[in-house]
């Protein structure tokens, strides 16, 4: 549910228009100048690898503001990194890198408990399993890819979330789209949320079930599909479906917002489907042990049939998980073709996850663990309050790292990302088709590595440019003049 | 008019293509524009309002038809080009006819052409091709004409 004033959304499609309407007319001119230019011999008679119309958005509005995505850094994703420095030369067709770096304060990367960089109980034991086991196990799971490390993680990683099995990949994106298609084929039903990730929304294109949509976070919707659903059967043949499942996000992504677990949980038992938990968010960055939405919102995770979930957020890893009964996963490891296909994921970073999870769980004798978890809270309540209060339009429930600032207009993406860069604060910019398309934002990720003056430089820096840019849609509220450290614009 | 704030649900549509015609405001703008290009086409070419409304009927014609009627997909590959087959016409609601959206688009084409032919007293030629634009719209976008290819052009 977002709140924008009227003349923000007639400006944004009209913005968008206009933007369509030029690139349109550029188009065509080229059309026009390419008929007169004859092509070359040899590529006379050969199929266009694209239709003209298929990379028109590429073409025509993301090359123009290009400068603003994949930006090379040069060091570890800590609370300050280094970013290198592009020019370019033709208006952002091409970008050239420059050797010079600049230190900007991140706040993009998923560094939730702030493992991203060197820590000093993961580092050490993650460069000894690289020199013991060596940077990739040159094998699939299946056939020599399988070391004690992985098993001794899977284990860990089972009673973490508290399953009573689990299997890892090497790769978050690739759990998703290739366990969906192992868990249900032809004839069943997938109904997931609007806003569910590009890989969930792969692999349920790729597993051929029909797929229907409920609204987002909204659970009678939910109930009006499954019931709609079950009575009308298989389209055409009538036939009941052969296997429901549901699929929801602990924490999207693009909102911030967390999912109505135990509401969910209640209609998918009451209609006796199955629900997937993408927790690829919300796994030890929420809950008060870190054990995520469940934990937060207090639903048994005996109740969730099968939880996933990555370690590229929370744990400074690369991979994922599934998690869920014994022979469930069993199946998964006999079926699952990022399983049986694929390459395992590399020890070092099997190790790095062990480590941080002992980290965590408090099992490295320190209690370190949960003071990030602690710190990781208070940082985001803090942000997202002062953000609030300096009357921007933020996303996403109180506890959630994740906090998306609506920009809305298309000219505003470029001009906060470059106005923030020139300030040294890195923020990345989510644009179509990432996002909806007038709903355009920059989404901040908040980290335990981040100090309190961090925060600040940040908040300051935003507010500035967001006064610059425009983006203020709300009134702001007046400081209180006795708790306040810092004067607001 | 600038604090006045709307709300919107994220769509439940899938195709990236169509969704953003869900917003607050679509309708709205649409309209706007359509008045702002009368008072620009008056400006520049300074004939009679009547005129003016007929160059907007026409253009509006071109252009809906082109973008609505005769480009199929998509303009981006995420997709990967489940669409390719259908105009966006096609596309908007997931092939639903007969939505609120739908009955707008069809209205409006009649309502520039009631307006076009009564600020022109009904004077040929501008009468024969207002009626011609406003026919071919109109048919284009009726419910039995949904993926129909007359003589297989655009197929």
């Amino acid at each position: 549910m977002v709140r924008l004033p009227y003349s923000t959304a007639l400006t944004t499609l009209f913005s968008y228009g206009l933007l369509f309407a030029f690139g349109q007319l550029r188009d065509l001119f080229r059309k026009i100048i390419d008929w007169f230019k004859s092509s070359s011999e040899d590529l006379k008679g050969y199929a266009p690898i694209c239709l003209g119309l298929e990379d028109f958005y590429t073409r025509r509005l993301y090359l123009r503001i290009q400068d603003c995505f994949c930006r090379p850094i040069a060091s570890a994703p800590d609370a300050w990194f280094d970013v290198v420095e592009r020019y370019s030369e033709d208006s952002n067709k091409t970008l050239h890198r420059t050797s010079k770096t600049s230190k900007c304060l991140n706040l993009g990367s998923y560094n939730y408990l702030g493992f991203a960089a060197a820590d000093e109980y993961c580092t050490p034991r993650v460069i000894e399993s690289l020199k013991k086991y060596s940077p990739s196990t040159c094998s699939i799971r299946v056939d020599g890819g399988t070391t004690d490390l992985h098993t001794e993680l899977e284990e860990l990683v089972a009673r973490f979330v508290g399953k009573p099995a689990a299997v890892t990949f090497g790769m978050g994106y690739a759990t998703n789209s290739s366990i969906i298609p192992a868990l249900i084929g032809k004839g069943g039903l997938i109904i997931s949320d609007s806003l569910n990730h590009n890989s969930i929304v792969n692999g349920a294109r790729g597993s051929g079930a029909a797929i229907r949509v409920f609204q987002h976070n909204n659970v009678a919707h939910l109930e009006k599909v499954l019931r709609e659903q079950i009575a009308e059967g298989q389209p055409r043949t009538h036939r009941p479906w052969k296997k429901i499942i549901i699929i929801v996000e602990g924490i999207y992504s693009m909102e911030g917002e967390l999912c109505p677990l135990a509401e969910v949980i209640a209609v998918c038992k009451k209609y006796k489907a199955y629900i997937y938990l993408d927790e690829a968010h919300s796994i030890g960055a929420v809950g008060k042990s870190g054990k995520g939405v469940c934990e937060l919102l207090g639903v048994d995770p005996a109740d969730v049939d099968i939880m996933m979930g990555t370690f590229t957020k929370s744990f400074g890893s690369c991979g994922g998980y599934i998690a869920a009964s014994k022979e469930v996963v069993q199946y998964l490891k006999d079926t699952c073709p990022a399983h049986v296909y694929a390459t395992s994921m590399s020890p070092p970073a099997v190790q790095q996850v062990i480590s941080s999870l002992k980290v965590i769980l408090g099992e490295d004798g320190s209690s370190r663990g949960s003071q990030k978890l602690a710190q990781i809270r208070e940082n985001s309540n803090f942000f997202r309050c002062e953000l609030k209060k300096m009357g921007f339009e933020v996303l996403g429930d109180n506890d959630s790292p994740i906090m998306p600032i609506m920009l809305y207009n298309p000219a505003k993406i470029p001009a906060f990302s470059r106005e923030c860069l020139k300030q040294n604060v890195a923020v990345v910019m989510v644009a179509f088709p990432a996002s909806p398309l007038l709903l355009a934002r920059t989404r901040i990720c908040i980290s335990a590595a981040h100090s309190r003056e961090d925060l600040l430089k940040g908040l300051e820096v935003i507010s500035k440019v967001g006064d610059l840019v425009g983006i203020k849609y709300f009134p702001t509220e007046p400081p209180k003049h006795e708790t306040k450290v810092y004067k607001v614009e | 008019m600038a604090m006045l704030y709307v709300q919107t649900v994220q769509p439940t549509d899938l195709n990236k293509n169509t969704e953003w015609f869900m917003y607050p405001g679509v309708w709205t703008i649409y309209i706007l524009i359509l008045f702002f290009y009368w008072l620009l086409v008056l400006s520049v070419f300074g004939c009679s309002p009547g005129m003016a409304w007929t160059v907007v009927n026409l253009s509006h014609f071109a252009v809906t038809y082109y973008f609505f009627h005769w480009e199929k997909g998509t303009p981006f590959a995420d997709d990967q080009g489940i669409y390719n087959n259908l105009t966006w016409w096609e596309q908007i609601d997931n092939g639903k006819q007969l939505t609120r959206n739908r009955k707008f688009m069809i209205v409006v084409p009649v309502v520039l052409y009631l307006i076009a032919s009564h600020t022109t007293n009904y004077h040929h030629p501008m009468l024969f091709l207002n009626t011609l634009a406003v026919a071919i719209l109109v048919i284009a976008k009726f419910p039995n004409m949904h993926k129909v290819r007359i003589f297989g052009i655009n197929g």
